[in-house]
């Protein structure tokens, strides 16, 4: 692949990967390890698993996220991260300009594709 | 558990301390704690952990040098572009304070106009400090200076021979009860006006503060 096309895809991923965390939190809370893992579990998400963690404090830190802290059944006690109210209203926001975006792109690319 | 393994992990850990050296302490310290805690679980889910494992894992951790990055904030291409902008204000943000106190000395009346139009058109200040950088002193120092300049001249003495009389002293001064009263008031004006400006400039201080974290 292109180097210029590299830096986009890297581009692309660091625009929406904190929405794909918010997704994430959506219905669960989660603690970091678990969430790094569904992240990665996608093809081509994540590259790196270990800046998701400055990204998640700086989610709570702007008040998308917040955490507290939990036993956990094995080793020390992990810190779980919830969705806030800021946060949904954050992810809302972007799946709706995410779906025009995408099908904006769409309609262009995959159009010539199939021709 | 391999001890190779074990000095692969604290290198890998050392290493992002240091690329880290610029954050704020205690998120570096939350970032080290949360990072060596998620390479402890990984390493406690591998089935058999070779020196091998162990690499893949930290590989996948990624490259220190990019958590750090991602610690610093937004990316590389806003984050130039805001620090210059932020400098230039904070030396306007200065020469603002510096005019409303002494600008009006040098130059009269224009010279503390310039600050107040620095003082309004800068971001560092809230509109209600940005008032009371303007109203307290009009002029800033160059009030009470002006008046104290004013008492003196109309106080000097002068000798005038008056006929049929001795030398005599001739003294315009409005009395020294008024003298005090004069003093009390040029005293209160420059106090008044130096205590704004420090505010003011410790204000600039914490308001800056707030925008960085």
């Amino acid at each position: 692949m292109v180097a210029t096309q590299d830096a986009l895809l890297a581009q692309m991923r660091r625009g929406t990967l904190q929405y794909c965390v918010l997704s994430l939190l959506a219905d669960e809370e989660r603690y970091g390890f678990d969430l790094v893992r569904g992240l990665a579990e996608m093809d081509g998400m994540v590259t790196s698993e270990g800046t998701i963690y400055p990204l998640l404090s700086r989610l709570r830190r702007d008040g998308l996220v917040e955490s507290n802290w939990q036993e956990s059944p094995s080793g020390p006690p992990r810190r779980y991260y919830r969705l806030t109210e800021r946060g949904r209203s954050a992810l809302d926001g972007f799946r709706l300009e995410w779906r025009r975006f995408r099908d904006a792109v769409d309609h262009f690319v995959e159009r010539t594709e199939s021709k | 558990m391999s001890t190779s393994a074990d000095r692969l992990v604290e290198e890998y850990l050392d290493r992002l301390e240091r690329e880290l050296a610029d954050c704020p302490s205690a998120r570096r310290r939350e970032l080290v704690q949360e990072i060596s805690e998620h390479i402890a679980e990984a390493r406690a889910g591998l089935d058999s952990e070779t020196e091998a494992d162990v690499r893949n894992l930290l590989d996948r951790m990624g490259d220190p040098a990019d958590i750090a990055a991602e610690a610093r904030g937004p990316g590389p291409e806003t984050a130039p572009a805001a620090v210059p902008v932020e400098r230039r204000s904070g030396a306007l943000d200065v020469a603002a304070l510096i005019l409303l106190l002494l600008g009006g000395v040098v130059i009269p009346v224009i010279g503390w106009l310039v600050g107040v139009v620095l003082l309004w058109i800068s971001s560092a200040w809230t509109a209600r400090q940005k008032l009371l950088g303007t109203l307290v002193v009009p002029g800033g120092l160059a009030l009470p200076v002006g008046l104290l300049v004013l008492a003196t001249s109309e106080s000097t003495c002068y000798q005038q021979p008056i006929p049929g009389a001795r030398d005599h002293m001739l003294c315009t001064s409005g009395g020294s009860s008024g003298e005090i009263i004069g003093s009390i008031v040029v005293a209160l004006l420059a106090a008044a006006s130096i205590a704004t400006i420090v505010y003011l400039g410790r204000r600039m201080g914490r308001n800056a503060e707030v925008a960085a974290v």
